[in-house]
């Protein structure tokens, strides 16, 4: 590929981005292939080593933030026609109400797995609770002249210091997985966006 | 390796490759690369983001008809190489008890 074809297939894959950071990248691919050129590597080969259009594009959709990237998708490539404007303004009733479905979707999802983190660990105080109940309420029974309430207590808050210490760990290991999958989420919510050109 | 602590690594890298004089892209990936490879892609997101962060400066500079981007580090950027360092000597001294053979034998 010819440094011309990578530049403008770059540029078409990152059309939508403002002025500024398109020129800002071509840029910066123009003078890594250029240097290269200059140390003596072939025109061909130079744009090979510095990478498909498409990777390279994907790699920086992908550390756009998320509005800037969604202002830049949602950007027609062409001006639309009055009718098209009609259309758009007569089908929002339609079209908004799906996309507000779309993003309540992804939202209760993601509530819905911390909800999930927040229970667990809501559990595992109440347990860490039980546990210290129980060792106060041994001295409390015994002075009320209740021993085997007292022992019965003591045994539970036991029990309960058990399960604690043995939740804890599986607690930790659900909040770094939900950390995570909320990432991925997230990502995946980006990618969408990302795609949805790369099909096109 | 873990990716986050790569992704900081490389942060350093960049910079160490502009410390003592400026520099251009494609110079700082063949500075790097004995000792870490790195790619035109990976590169780029961070000198945006090390520019961003105030940690160097871009300047344009003429060079054989044409205009090349150079890379200047600012003193916050050598301030982030020094406690680099800094935090290295903590993960060192980690690494040593870590491969340390016997935990116990100094003790006995």
């Amino acid at each position: 590929m010819k440094k011309n074809e990578f530049l403008s297939e770059l540029r078409e894959r990152l059309t939508g981005l403002s002025e500024a950071d398109l020129n800002r990248s071509l840029d910066y691919y123009t003078e890594m292939i250029d240097d290269r050129m200059e140390d003596g590597i072939p025109e061909d080969e130079a744009v090979a080593e510095v990478g498909t259009p498409a990777v390279i594009a994907e790699e920086i959709l992908k550390e756009m933030p998320l509005a800037k990237l969604m202002k830049a998708r949602v950007k027609p490539k062409r001006k639309m026609t009055v009718w098209e404007v009609v259309l758009l303004v007569l089908g929002s009733p339609l079209w908004l109400s799906l996309l507000i479905t779309l993003f309540a979707a992804v939202l209760s999802l993601y509530i819905a797995l911390w909800s999930v983190v927040i229970s667990l660990w809501a559990v595992e105080l109440a347990l860490a609770g039980t546990a210290l109940v129980g060792v106060v309420a041994l001295p409390v029974s015994l002075i009320q002249g209740n021993v085997w309430a007292g022992i019965a207590l003591l045994g539970a808050g036991i029990f309960a210091a058990g399960l604690c210490m043995f939740g804890f760990y599986g607690c930790l290991y659900v909040t770094k997985g939900a950390c995570l999958l909320g990432k991925k989420l997230f990502l995946f919510v980006k990618r969408c966006f990302i795609r949805k050109e790369a099909v096109r | 390796m873990d990716i986050q602590l790569k992704r900081g690594l490389l942060d350093v890298c960049v910079l160490a490759a502009i410390k003592d004089e400026d520099s251009y892209g494609y110079q700082i990936i063949k500075d790097m690369k004995p000792y870490v490879e790195i790619s035109e892609s990976t590169l780029y997101p961070i000198l945006r983001r090390l520019e961003g962060a105030e940690l160097l400066t871009v300047r344009n500079a003429e060079h054989n008809g044409r205009l090349r981007k150079y890379y200047h580090i600012t003193p916050l950027g050598l301030a982030r190489i020094e406690e680099f360092k800094e935090e290295w000597k903590e993960l060192l001294s980690i690494y040593e008890f870590v491969t340390k053979e016997g935990v116990r034998n100094e003790e006995e």
